[in-house]
């Protein structure tokens, strides 16, 4: 009997899972911004760097795969992903119960347990008048009950958190349905942006300042709490001991290299790394210096410091044999040339406006571009729609190309004369001048002596106009530019997210160009409607071979991301939209 | 004397003022508006409009002006529109790490400037005398940014002297650890003008009767230098230094955007970048108010120095 039961024993124990580490003090990552953070309040920070701490600290209900391409949208605080129901104008989410925020003096001492009403009230937030988000965009126009709701706010100045909003309707403590009331079938990444993390309304309420926002105190239900902060200089994450058992758990992708970060880093739990030590260093080369003297493990290579370390895209043979590690990424962007159809002179549907836009789109080399501003460092697109991002079509062809001789004829056709001194005028004898607005920097000179070669390639008069940032936003918000190189880097990785930039409709908003082309705006109005399909990518074509015809624009490049680790960093992969990959990796402490 | 400052405190308020308005409109005019950055890329015009009513920028500009004025009576510059932190936490942390870099390098520049002028001034005509002025003028061409990217790269990553950037927690680990290469730099780029300068100051007075005095008395060229010709040099000497104490209060951009010092130059880049109007305009003015108070200062100190010296 006893031998029986000892085997019996043994048998149990052998079949329990072993236990996994939890994150180890001891290994310390040490990473690099490249631009100072400006605080940790999800409703109100917009830039990339406190978003990358705000995401270790708090979270969304929903987040990416670490390795799947292109990204895909996994639960993260949510038990399972949304079930949608009546066409997609109705989702309905439960969350994990048990999920904890750091402890903090506003619990009183006690365990504060997450609960949809929190992410109800971080909705909420958004469209705060006081706060002014810049992310009130998410639910716009959205959500049943919520945009009155906002408009009631606005009227008394102050947003009434304890009023029900009948768009989000808490079924119990653990399970949020959201009305919307038109199909979306993206709010789902929506719902894993960072503005949407759950903030806990006793921490708000204790720590906010007189426009609402709590930038300095950081209290979320993420593997990391903030440690140390010398604003504009270093933040530490720790860590934090509560946070619940969660598993690595990501299949390997197309690339060969997932399969080697899978049998690492599987069944891990996350995080491993017991403290990020984050330093801001603005200058290019003293992040270089700090890296190859193995000071940071983690760097960004950006600008000038690219060729420093690769050679035709690949990382030197010297850093190879150090086994520093490269993650490249086709950044999910597109920097494409926009002309005001507003304009009198280059805008408007009339076929010799056409032709005009249509020939300098022709006479343009993006390849030039890219070899002389960005170091070689991007692809040209075909499509408005990037690598990476769901509804992008790597079959297809523009039918544009690089061709002055064509552009020059074309223009010849449709009666844009050369004057006496080379320079073309207008069919109707006026004169001809387009003005080119770039930021006043290094690469916005750089683009508009491009775009000067450009004009002048065609004889058209060309005039540069180097703006500071914000006045050219507010011309460009105003329909008042004549043509820009814009970029836009996706906010959630779908299509929708690029085609909306060149909606009617959203003229005034991110429309630069102000283009309103009724055959585009339907095809637009028809995809919001569907989900991602063959459907939705057959209309996307469409729009794309329309913005060719018309030639509002002229999609040009998406630029490469390059990521630097040192050889002890477990696991790292460059995601096109996580930006907190520090939560999925591990160190080698032996080999450091 | 009490007078005096009275007097000299009473001028500084048009001054100020006209600083005041000079800034005011500099910064309205060609800073641009901030609401379009804060209110991110999907933004539309009703936002837009909500963030400017919260910055208060869609007030009338002398509604404007007039908060502007009351904020720096009170001192109270509000909060940075970028980051929430209030200005006053901007400049009272952000001093210190400035003042660690640039208290010792003004106190080393000058001494060493002062020593090596006397130096140079006593040899003067000679083969040394002539080299040194070489250096500096080769020194006074070479831009700053070269010299911390020589500096940075051959020092600090190649030979390992110092550290490549960074800051830590503690005064003493800061000053003598962080500290130690960016005050070498600033010192290698400001050494050689202010030495050229002050051996101008030593000559002029070398050549005056009082030194041939001096030296026919039978006293030794060192006592001559040292306790005669510095004496009677020390007022023009002491407009260039004091004159340069403002700008400690502003920090140097450079130095501290390359190693990572979180101080106040850094901050004025980083407000500059962002259209942080509120951090940028209380910079400018303490700045100004300081220039003033030094200014003031000069002057006192030239009664202390030379008792002949009036002031009216």
């Amino acid at each position: 009997m006893l031998p029986r039961l000892f085997c019996m024993a043994l048998l149990l124990v052998c079949a329990w899972p072993a236990p996994t580490l939890a994150a180890d003090a001891d290994k310390v990552l040490h990473a690099v911004f490249v631009a100072a953070e400006t605080g940790f309040d999800p409703a109100i920070t917009r830039d990339l760097y406190s978003g990358r701490v705000n995401r270790s600290i708090f979270e969304t209900l929903y987040t990416y795969d670490y390795l799947a391409r292109p990204a895909k949208v996994v639960p993260l605080t949510a038990e399972a992903l949304p079930e949608i129901s009546d066409g997609g104008k109705t989702y309905t989410i439960r969350l994990k119960q048990g999920i904890t925020f750091y402890p903090d003096p506003a619990f009183g001492g006690k365990r504060r347990e997450l609960s949809m009403a929190d992410y109800v009230y971080s909705f909420q937030r958004l469209f705060d008048p006081r706060l002014a988000s810049p992310h009130s965009w998410l639910f716009a126009g959205k959500v049943v009950g919520f945009d009155e709701a906002a408009a009631r706010a606005k009227q008394s100045g102050r947003f009434d958190y304890d009023e029900p909003i009948a768009g989000f309707e808490l079924l119990d403590r653990y399970t949020l349905r959201i009305h919307l009331k038109q199909p979306d079938f993206n709010l789902s990444m929506i719902l894993a942006h960072e503005p949407t993390s759950a903030v806990a309304r006793e921490v708000i309420e204790k720590y906010r300042d007189g426009m609402g926002q709590a930038q300095s105190n950081p209290v979320g239900t993420g593997p990391y709490h903030l440690g140390e902060w010398v604003r504009g200089s270093r933040i530490v994450l720790d860590a934090s001991p509560e946070y619940r058992d969660r598993k690595w758990d990501f299949a390997a992708g197309a690339d060969p290299e997932d399969q080697a970060i899978v049998a690492a880093m599987q069944g891990k739990r996350i995080p491993q790394v017991g403290r990020i030590d984050v330093r801001v260093m603005l200058e290019d080369q003293s992040r270089w210096l700090a890296f190859v003297g193995k000071q940071v493990d983690l760097v960004e290579l950006q600008g000038p410091l690219a060729p420093k370390a690769l050679l035709n895209g690949k990382l030197r043979p010297e850093f190879v044999a150090q086994g520093v590690q490269l993650s490249r990424i086709v950044d999910p962007e597109i920097s494409y040339v926009y002309w005001n159809m507003q304009n009198p002179v280059i805008g408007g549907l009339s076929k010799e406006k056409i032709a005009l836009r249509r020939a300098i789109a022709m006479a343009y080399n993006v390849q030039e571009e890219i070899a002389l501003v960005w170091n070689g460092e991007a692809i040209p697109l075909e499509y408005p729609i990037p690598p990476g991002i769901v509804g992008h079509d790597p079959g297809y062809r523009s039918s544009v190309r690089h061709d002055p001789r064509l552009a020059n004829a074309l223009l010849d056709k449709f009666g844009y004369k050369k004057g006496a001194d080379g320079y073309r005028i207008l069919p109707d004898g006026k004169p001809l001048t387009i003005t080119y607005s770039a930021r006043a920097d290094s690469n916005g000179k750089l683009q508009a002596e491009i775009w000067k070669k450009v004009y002048d390639s065609l004889g058209i008069r060309m005039k540069d106009n180097l703006m500071p940032f914000p006045d050219m936003l507010k011309a460009e918000r105003q329909c008042e530019l004549m043509s820009r190189n814009a970029p836009w880097i996706a906010d959630y990785p779908d299509g929708d997210n690029f085609m909306q930039l060149f909606y009617g409709p959203n003229t005034h908003q991110n429309n630069n160009g102000c283009s309103q082309i009724p055959e585009y705006d339907r095809r637009y109005a028809a995809s919001q409607k569907l989900p991602d399909g063959p459907e939705r990518n057959r209309l996307y074509r469409e729009m794309a071979r329309i913005l060719e015809v018309y030639a509002p624009i002229r999609v040009g490049y998406a630029r490469y991301r390059n990521m630097l680790a040192q050889p002890w960093v477990i696991g790292f992969k460059k995601h096109p939209i996580l930006q907190e990959e520090w939560l999925y990796i591990d160190l080698a402490k032996e080999k450091k | 004397m009490t007078a005096y400052i009275l007097r000299r405190l009473w001028q500084m308020l048009p001054t100020l003022l006209g600083v005041v308005v000079l800034v005011f409109l500099l910064f309205n005019w060609v800073g641009g508006d901030p609401a379009y950055i804060l209110a991110g890329k999907m933004s539309n015009p009703e936002q837009i409009a909500n963030i400017r009513k919260q910055l208060g920028v869609d007030e009338p500009f002398w509604v404007q002006l007039w908060i502007f004025i009351k904020q720096i009576v009170s001192m109270d510059f509000g909060a940075s529109w970028s980051t929430g932190e209030t200005v006053s936490h901007v400049l009272a942390t952000r001093l210190g790490p400035s003042l660690t870099v640039l208290v010792p390098l003004t106190i080393l520049e000058t001494l060493l400037s002062i020593g090596l002028a006397l130096g140079v001034a006593y040899v003067r005509g000679s083969l040394t005398d002539r080299m040194v002025m070489i250096a500096c003028t080769v020194g006074m061409s070479i831009s700053i940014l070269v010299y911390i990217i020589v500096f940075q790269y051959v020092l600090a990553y190649q030979w390992g002297l110092f550290p490549v950037q960074g800051w830590g927690d503690s005064f003493s680990e800061n000053l003598f650890h962080y500290a130690l290469l960016p005050i070498l730099i600033a010192l290698a780029v400001g050494i050689a003008p202010s030495l050229r300068l002050f051996r101008t100051f030593f000559l002029d007075e070398i050549n005056q009767d009082y030194v041939r005095t001096a030296r026919a008395k039978g006293l030794s060229e060192k006592r001559i230098l040292w306790v005669h010709v510095l004496r009677n040099a020390a007022i023009p000497i002491v407009t260039h230094v004091m004159s340069n104490l403002p700008a400690l209060l502003i920090g140097a951009f450079l130095i501290e955007r390359f190693f990572s010092i979180p101080g106040i130059g850094r901050e004025v880049i980083l407000a500059v970048e962002r259209s942080d109007f509120p951090v940028i305009k209380a910079i400018t003015i303490y700045v100004a108010v300081a220039t003033m108070f030094f200014n003031l200062l000069t002057d006192l100190m030239y009664k202390a120095l030379d008792p002949r010296v009036q002031l009216k």
